[in-house]
């Protein structure tokens, strides 16, 4: 028995005896690793290559999840669940967050009574408080979704909520408190919906193919788009990527014109978007690169815009509100829309007007919106090429 | 005949003096070129010869402020005591811009203010054990003011007379304004004497000061006795000359000795041990930094544990930063990798730990640092605003923030990279020296395929280990 171990123990090691053989097949290898390689590099030529670019937690993500969804194979079982842990830390982070934050409110805030939590929620908030601070975090359980929810219904976590925007709190916050109950099942997986919400940090670059056209491939483009982290750190990253490109799709999400960034509290996310579509515009690589804004939240705009004025950012200073209900809505986009074309114009040099550029009112969650989009978005971009190529 | 001979003989002495003049007067300006050459020379010289990682900020800078304070200092010391002479007099040969100006506030005041910014940054960090409160760029003008304060002051009163002395009664607050920088210097120094630097920043800096101190006495010594009896002319010459010279001397040992680390490897041409080749653990000798060890265990990898406990297999850790950083992503692996690090050093040896936060902070955690990691903005302010940099707690937050990070973004698409094929053929192999087979066509994972160029920023040959700075610096663009 030992004796056929250390046999084919010398088979695995050794190599040397077929040497000749060896040659011939490496050869042969090579050779086939060449052809590949050029036919790789003449399908790169027909591949559009598109950038996902904006500020931290602008919905870049969620683009590339729905197209993921819309255009290609979508999420297996095992990809779904493995967002159950995600789901959950959301769960557990957020509730942290909301309990800290209403502690700091009860202590620092003049209307300081608002924010007190009685003492039994307090005992709750500080075993999830203890949980949030984990670096794992159990299961989500019945029992632990219990406390949860009692926490969230408390008029104190509730009135800290509302104040929201000054705390990181993150957008899937009242989708997934009110589905508690559901994510709490032992035999729970996620839908598509909450994949969707799920909130990661993105970090790094990730990448992804398709064809807006499905699975018939010669009647559509080709693109490969690239997602990328958002936040300050991230974006130094992005230059890596930015030779060749087709399209940027920058997202910038409108409701957030009363938050301030992640990575710095003292800057204003929109004000940080305005610079940064400014610093994207002006980037010599980009000359005849064609630019997609996505105004992106919609859904939350319109919510947001009707208690918050538009003006509380500095951007938008000289907003004047005219009308109550859809018709502000409207009349609130349009400014928004309108400040971002007029920064497209100031920040577009001269030479390169002719560059494509047009603007997408988007709710990066709603798949119908988004791919009704897409389209219009690849037939656009088509468009441009068959200009380019002298067709049109 | 005679006469003709006195003439030729008063002729020739003329000659020789006025020669001899000549030459001095050459000679003078010639060691002054030289010498701020050679400042200058030290200054700039390494970057360009050892290729030294031009330092960002206060570190940079005030070594290069010292350069011009001190050849101000100089300079203006010759002008003020007319070392040499002008036939016609123009404005800006007034005393006060060279005796007052040039000498205080972008003299020596600066000099000796750039110097107490340096102990002052050193006094917050290893005696208080946190950051300085106030940024260089701050402090310095802050402790020059009374310089300049004192500059307009002279400057307005006008108390100096037509050879720039001040006279008995303005000496000695000028005299004490320049004994109070020295002094708090000393002070500070003395703070942290006993503090064992790992890069001998003390102990020049006490060689320096100890040298200079001597040398500032007599340099006191006889700009006072320049300053008061400048009716005997032997001792003006005398003073003058032990001014300059005690000056000279001293600005040279000011540059000869360091305060920081950063300073040595930007002023010295010493060749130390190549430093841009290791990590930071390395350079303070934390055990079994850096390098594998191939004793090492393979241990059996479950992707099911949890990926902070995996990470702190050097083997598997050393894999997975080679495909954070071929995703771009590196900057969490890297920070993972330091505080580990820094978790080897005993606490009861907290200069080195403070060495290595200070170094992790400026690396990964400061604003706009060169590998800044995506951690929150309160958790960021936290570390900065640190009571105690020695403290085993002091990134503990950030690590777990950026641990999320790294499992919700990175985890699962390693699995199904190369990078993990890679390991597990490689602990597979190790057992039995087996080649390394091409896997290329087997990388499932949804990250780059394009851009793994040699620009890449975190393109870096893992397996053999080069964590170079350079690199880091090519990253920042």
């Amino acid at each position: 028995m030992l004796i056929t171990v250390l046999e084919n123990m010398g088979l695995l090691c050794s190599k040397n005896h077929r040497y000749t053989e060896a040659d011939a097949e490496e050869n042969a290898q090579a050779a086939e690793i060449d052809r590949r390689i050029e036919q790789e590099r003449k399908a790169e030529k027909h591949i559009q290559k598109l950038l996902l670019l904006g500020a931290g937690e602008s919905g870049k993500s969620t683009i590339f999840k729905q197209i993921k969804l819309l255009f290609q194979t979508g999420f297996d079982e095992d990809e779904l669940k493995s967002y159950i842990s995600v789901i959950h830390a959301n769960i557990y982070q957020t509730i942290k967050i909301l309990y800290d934050g209403s502690k700091e409110f009860a202590q620092n805030d003049a209307d300081s009574s608002k924010y007190v939590l009685s003492s039994e929620i307090k005992v709750i908030g500080e075993k999830l408080s203890e949980i949030g601070s984990r670096l794992d975090y159990p299961r989500l359980n019945r029992e632990l979704a219990q406390e949860i929810e009692t926490l969230w219904k408390d008029s104190a976590i509730q009135e800290t909520y509302a104040r929201g925007n000054e705390l990181q709190v993150p957008d899937c916050t009242h989708y997934f408190m009110e589905n508690l109950q559901r994510l709490s099942d032992a035999n729970y997986i996620p839908t598509k919906e909450d994949v969707l919400y799920a909130r990661v940090r993105t970090t790094g670059v990730v990448e992804i193919q398709f064809s807006p056209m499905g699975e018939n491939k010669k009647s559509g483009e080709v693109y490969r788009l690239f997602d990328v982290g958002g936040q300050r750190n991230e974006r130094r990253k992005w230059i890596h990527l930015f030779e060749g490109v087709t399209a940027v799709i920058f997202c910038a999400a409108i409701s957030e014109y009363d938050q301030t960034l992640f990575e710095d509290e003292q800057k204003n996310r929109m004000v940080e978007t305005k610079e940064l579509f400014d610093w994207v515009l002006k980037q010599p690589c980009f000359e005849k690169t064609s630019f997609m804004l996505f105004l992106n939240k919609f859904d939350i705009f319109e919510n947001k815009v009707l208690k918050v004025p538009l003006n509380v950012c500095e951007w938008f200073k000289d907003y004047q509100p005219v009308s109550t209900g859809k018709q502000e809505i409207e009349h609130a986009y349009e400014f928004v829309k309108k400040k971002f074309e007029e920064l497209y114009f100031q920040s577009t040099a001269p030479d390169r007007v002719d560059r494509v550029f047009k603007i997408y009112r988007t709710t990066a969650l709603d798949q119908k919106l988004v791919k009704k989009t897409f389209k219009l978005v690849d037939e656009s971009l088509r468009r441009r090429n068959l200009f380019e190529a002298g067709l049109l | 005949m005679d006469g003709q001979f006195c003439l030729v003989t008063n002729h020739l002495m003329l000659c020789l003096s006025g020669i001899f003049s000549f030459l001095f007067n050459l000679f003078i300006s010639l060691f002054f070129v030289s010498l701020f050459c050679r400042l200058i020379v030290r200054s700039t010289f390494p970057f360009f010869i050892h290729k030294v990682p031009i330092a960002k900020g206060s570190a940079f800078w005030i070594p290069v402020i010292q350069v011009i304070a001190s050849f101000n200092f100089l300079l203006a010391i010759v002008m003020a005591v007319n070392f040499l002479k002008y036939k016609k007099s123009h404005w800006w040969l007034s005393c006060y811009v060279w005796a007052v100006w040039l000498e205080g506030p972008l003299g020596f005041g600066l000099l000796m203010s750039c110097r107490i910014a340096q102990a002052f940054q050193l006094f917050y960090v290893f005696v208080k054990r946190r950051l300085p409160p106030i940024r260089s760029h701050m402090f310095l003008p802050l402790i020059l003011l009374p310089w300049v304060a004192g500059a307009a002051v002279i400057h307005e009163k006008k108390p100096l007379n037509y050879r720039c002395h001040f006279g008995t009664y303005w000496t000695i607050p000028v005299v004490c304004l320049h004994s109070l920088y020295v002094a708090v210097l000393m002070g500070f120094t003395r703070a942290i004497r006993h503090i064992e630097f790992r890069f001998d920043e003390l102990r020049d800096l006490w060689q320096g000061i100890l040298g200079s101190a001597s040398l500032i006495g007599v340099w006191v010594f006889a700009y006072i006795l320049n300053e008061i009896h400048d009716d005997i002319s032997w001792l003006q010459v005398a003073s003058r000359f032990m001014l300059l010279v005690t000056a000279s001397i001293l600005v040279l040992v000011f540059f000869s000795i360091s305060i920081a680390q950063p300073l040595l490897s930007q002023i010295s041409l010493r060749k130390r041990e190549p430093l841009e080749l290791k990590t930071m653990g390395q350079v303070l000798g934390i055990p079994e930094s850096g390098l594998l060890l191939q004793r090492e265990q393979a241990v059996d990898i479950d992707p099911n544990e949890p990926l902070d406990k995996l990470l702190l297999n050097k083997r598997f850790r050393q894999s997975f930063m080679a495909f954070a950083d071929s995703c771009l992503a590196g900057e969490s692996v890297h920070f993972f990798d330091e505080v580990h690090e820094l978790g080897k050093i005993p606490i009861d040896d907290p200069v080195r730990r403070i060495y290595m936060a200070r170094h992790i902070i400026n690396k990964y955690i400061n604003a706009g640092a060169a590998m800044e990691v995506n951690i929150s903005h309160r958790i960021r302010q936290e570390i900065l605003a640190t009571t105690d940099l020695t403290h085993p707690d002091l990134f503990t937050n950030a690590l777990h923030e950026l641990t999320q990070l790294m499992k919700m973004n990175l985890a699962k698409d390693y699995w199904s990279s190369i990078y993990f094929i890679k390991f597990k053929e490689e602990a597979r192999m190790r057992s039995c020296e087996h080649e390394m087979e091409e896997m290329r066509g087997y990388d499932f994972s949804p990250r780059l395929s394009s851009v793994n160029a040699t620009d890449d920023p975190f393109h870096q040959d893992h397996f053999s280990r080069g964590f170079t700075q350079h690199s880091h610096a090519s990253y920042l663009r």
